[in-house]
């Protein structure tokens, strides 16, 4: 009877489909972990852990579309979101001195509680989409709707969390996310595309950085409650 | 040599039984050297237990005759899984089929609700506190229990834990799915959870405050604290079982009736429950134990888990 059981299984995903999906779904995770973390130096690691997916993804698309432009891209993602913004994060918040910025306004429960709900969203809206699986290698739908669920969940850090710091790494996870769609819908986008992405990345840091500054010059905290405050 | 089914069904459950104490004294040993003691013997809980029940039993006042039913429906209980699960043979037993991931977990949580239960009867303040702190905690870890149970049954089309381990078994794609998994790593979480570990409990802990399950058998001594001792050494081993032949590794087990084989899967079902052991002495020395209100952070951390693993599926994919 058993036999027959397992030979009525739907048949699962192939290796690549799975590997692709569980590193989407990484990805994914690692924002409901970012939800939770208050150290700000461990929310910055988590980003780079988040990053390191990605680029791994980017990797294992490469290998298996044996595509050299792929492999560039993996090793520019690795290089700028893994080491050098998260270095640059970094170092701005060893010049800020401050570990904890009070910044649950909800508690933690409530707000991974949200993020299931915005990730659910996200799930049934790309599922409803009907896109063509049978590509080249197969497009990896699920992939696409972590990736869709993973830019649904960031907001959420960005808007439920009050530290400078969440609401960057919230805008860097979102990119995150926009990238794991991109890989997956159109791996062999034109690298020019994908390289200014990643400057655009370069960009967003920067400015970020001038504003954490400037924001703890002025408030001496990185939470942004006290911005309640500013009148016109 | 054939063995009857029912030999070999009676076999699960002895084994599970004369075994789990050996699987406890050996993580409490494990956890130990971890922390540069020496640590209890192996076979300590053999001797606590033997020690245990040749004490005599009280009960406090006022308490009513199921105070000293529990354990032994708590003990019973536990022992009844051992028939449901793949534990020595990869092929369903006649009364494989009687109860499926749901009936199992139902016939555990009978377990612990008489041994909760037992405890609200005793009128003292700390197992009535252990008591209800079990069940609110039980309560909030039950839809990740639920959605991985929805998980196995959007897998094989049926949920019954034989079928979960012969999917796994089928292919290496089916092992490496994603939903699979996840599915795994919220149940994992489930365990730590069920079985009163770090982060969520303490469990060589003897400071009240944070107490959960161990609180509840304050007011038990004797043989009835030998059994609810046992049992908890039980279902340890069982949701060990659980853990190693449903989900992670649903290898090694019995492929036939011989005598042979049969026997062979019992070391190494020992020496699997043991590395599942291993994997939760580490974790319980290197994470520290939530406050009690946090402890509902690391519950939704196993629920969404399992959600995942649910909405994955869902698409037709993972």
């Amino acid at each position: 009877m058993l036999r027959y059981l397992v030979a009525a299984v739907p048949t699962p995903p192939s290796t690549f489909a799975g590997v692709t999906e569980a590193l989407a779904v990484l990805v994914l995770l690692l924002v409901f972990v970012m939800l939770r973390e208050a150290l700000l130096r461990s929310q910055v690691r988590l980003y780079a852990l988040q990053s390191l997916a990605v680029s791994a993804l980017a990797g294992v698309l490469a290998a298996s579309q044996h595509a050299a432009e792929l492999y560039v891209l993996a090793g520019l993602s690795f290089v700028l979101k893994v080491v050098v913004v998260p270095a640059v994060v970094l170092h701005l918040l060893g010049e800020a001195e401050v570990d904890l910025a009070g910044s649950h306004r909800f508690g933690v429960a409530t707000m991974v509680l949200v993020g299931v709900v915005a990730s659910v969203f996200g799930f049934l809206a790309i599922g409803d989409v009907h896109l063509n699986p049978a590509g080249p290698g197969g497009l990896p739908v699920p992939a696409l709707s972590a990736a869709t669920a993973t830019v649904l969940v960031s907001f959420v850090l960005v808007m439920f969390r009050a530290d400078v710091v969440s609401q960057v790494v919230g805008f860097f996870s979102m990119e995150n996310g926009v990238s794991v769609a991109s890989l997956v819908l159109a791996a062999r986008m034109p690298l020019i595309l994908e390289v200014s992405f990643l400057f655009d990345l370069l960009v967003a840091a920067l400015a970020f950085g001038v504003i954490m500054r400037a924001h703890h010059r002025r408030a001496a905290s990185l939470s942004t409650e006290t911005l309640d405050q500013l009148r016109g | 040599m054939l063995l009857a089914p029912a030999a070999v069904q009676a076999l699960q459950v002895a084994v599970v039984l004369l075994l789990s104490p050996v699987l406890s004294g050996a993580i409490a040993r494990g956890e130990a050297r971890l922390q540069g003691r020496r640590g209890p013997r192996v076979l300590q809980p053999y001797y606590d237990i033997i020690k245990l029940f040749g004490k005599e039993t009280l009960a406090p006042e006022g308490a009513s005759w199921f105070f000293l039913a529990a354990p032994v429906v708590a003990f019973t209980s536990f022992l009844m899984v051992p028939l449901l699960i793949p534990v020595l043979t990869n092929f369903p037993l006649p009364l494989g089929y009687m109860g499926d991931i749901l009936g199992g977990g139902l016939i555990l949580a009978l377990g612990g609700f008489s041994v909760a239960l037992a405890a609200a009867d005793t009128r003292s303040p700390y197992a009535q506190l252990g008591s209800s702190r079990a069940t609110t905690f039980g309560a909030l870890i039950e839809p990740s229990v639920l959605f991985v149970v929805f998980a196995v049954a959007l897998i094989t089309t049926t949920d019954l834990p034989y079928a979960m381990a012969g999917v796994d078994r089928s292919s290496l794609a089916q092992a490496i799915r994603p939903a699979h998994l996840f599915a795994a790593v919220a149940f994992f979480l489930v365990v730590l959870s069920d079985t009163g570990r770090i982060p969520v409990e303490t469990h060589t802990s003897t400071l009240e405050l944070g107490m959960i399950d161990e609180a509840r058998t304050f007011e038990h001594s004797g043989p009835a604290l030998a059994l609810l001792k046992w049992g908890s050494a039980v279902k340890q081993m069982v949701l060990y079982v659980i853990l190693a032949d449903v989900f992670a590794a649903p290898w090694g087990l019995a492929g036939s009736r011989q005598l042979g084989p049969v026997l062979l899967a019992v070391p190494i079902l020992l020496g699997k429950a043991l590395g599942v052991g291993a994997i939760f002495a580490v974790v319980d020395n290197s994470f520290s134990k939530l406050r009690l209100y946090k402890i509902t952070e690391f519950m939704t951390g196993a629920f969404a888990l399992s959600a995942v693993a649910v909405l994955v599926l869902y698409l037709g994919g993972g």
